[in-house]
């Protein structure tokens, strides 16, 4: 059958009304911004045989989101790497040193996820994740949820993964060995975000 | 040889178990003095973990050892002792076993203090002693430190006393801690 251009427009013309259509029925996404008091973002790692734990104390956290829209949804996380806490000053110290976050040359880790897919568990946020100046493809599992809490919108995202530290390049020299801090690191999150 | 001790000579485990922590002590010694030696960083951490866990094993070897010392005859000290040397070389060999409990616990206790668990050759993890306490940890790093040297006196002090007895006296008293040696008293190995 051969479609006359007198028949193609007014189909062009349904398509373009129903896209618009369906933008405009798409529910706004919130902002939200970190509530720094009410979140954490911890991570574990195996030292000498035994795990060890430690947590990032300062991260800026954008997210727009809504569930029903998860087109228009973004992740958007920079954490202070010099924030690094695991409880021990001196551990503290070796670990903003240049072999490994080196924080004087990379004072911020980064992740952007402009895609977010829904999973069996939660969301899963894909983007990149820049640490020690190295960027790669990253995705971040977590569940969200939206909360009212004394009329103002808030939302509590959590979650749990892990990386490879040398796939970053933190650990040079001595520290590119595995055998007494482990390539694995364990990160989990438990975030109080509030619309802003 | 027999496994067992008798009244006149101690018995191949009791021998192996006395050599094998003589030598892991001296790999204690080595490790300590080698990476007190370095600046913190990933070669220090490997020989501290590797003191960690020989400690750890030490002792483990100390509570087994003093299980089948408990279960066997403890050798005679030589007729020939005076009351005083006699007290002398008891208060030497408890000091001996006494340090070789002080040194693992006050390590482990103070890793944990510093909240670093021990792990024993990263095969499992021990629980923490005591809770995180920087000041605990300043005071047992100084304590295990000063045991160390106590320790090192009272081998020495051992040390002497078998030589002593071996070379002076020329009784069977470093002879029946030998593997492979004949004593002269008692029946023949």
């Amino acid at each position: 059958m051969i479609v006359t251009s007198s028949v193609r427009a007014p189909l062009l013309a349904t398509a373009l009304l129903a896209a618009r259509a369906a933008a405009a029925d798409a529910p706004a996404v919130t902002h939200y911004v970190l509530d720094p008091a009410r979140s954490s973002l911890e991570f574990n790692f195996l030292q000498a045989g035994a795990q060890n734990k430690g947590r990032f104390r300062t991260l800026q956290v954008s997210l727009d989101f809504s569930s029903d829209n998860l087109a228009a949804s973004r992740l958007d996380v920079t954490i202070e790497t010099n924030s690094v806490d695991t409880g021990d000053q001196e551990r503290d110290d070796t670990l903003r040193s240049a072999d490994l976050l080196a924080v004087a040359k990379f004072p911020q880790a980064h992740f952007a996820a402009a895609k977010i897919e829904r999973t069996a568990a939660g969301y899963d946020a894909i983007g990149k994740l820049t640490i020690r100046g190295v960027t790669r493809d990253a995705h971040l599992p977590f569940t969200f949820k939206a909360a009212s809490e004394n009329g103002a919108p808030a939302g509590y995202m959590s979650g749990k993964t892990s990386l490879r530290r040398l796939d970053y390049g933190v650990g040079q020299g001595d520290w590119k060995a595995t055998d007494q801090v482990g390539n694995d690191v364990g990160v989990s999150f438990a975030l109080r975000l509030a619309a802003h | 040889m027999p496994l067992r001790n008798t009244r006149h000579r101690w018995g191949v485990l009791s021998q192996l178990f006395h050599w094998l922590i003589v030598a892991l002590v001296i790999v204690q010694v080595t490790l300590a003095s080698l990476a007190d030696d370095l600046p913190p960083g990933a070669k220090k951490l490997a020989l501290l973990a590797r003191h960690k866990s020989v400690g750890i094993t030490i002792l483990m070897l100390v509570i087994l050892r003093l299980l089948w010392r408990s279960l066997n005859l403890t050798p005679l000290l030589p007729m020939t002792l005076k009351p005083y040397e006699r007290l002398l070389a008891r208060f030497t060999h408890a000091a001996l076993y006494v340090l070789l409990f002080a040194m693992p616990l006050s390590g482990w206790t103070m890793s944990s203090a510093r909240g670093f668990p021990v792990s024993w050759f990263g095969f499992f993890t021990l629980p923490d002693l005591v809770p995180k306490n920087k000041s605990l940890y300043a005071a047992l790093l100084t304590t295990h430190e000063a045991l160390a040297w106590v320790l090192a006196a009272v081998v020495a002090l051992h040390v002497v006393a078998a030589l002593k007895h071996h070379f002076m006296l020329r009784d069977d008293v470093l002879r029946r801690m030998l593997p492979f040696t004949t004593t002269r008293q008692g029946p023949k190995a």
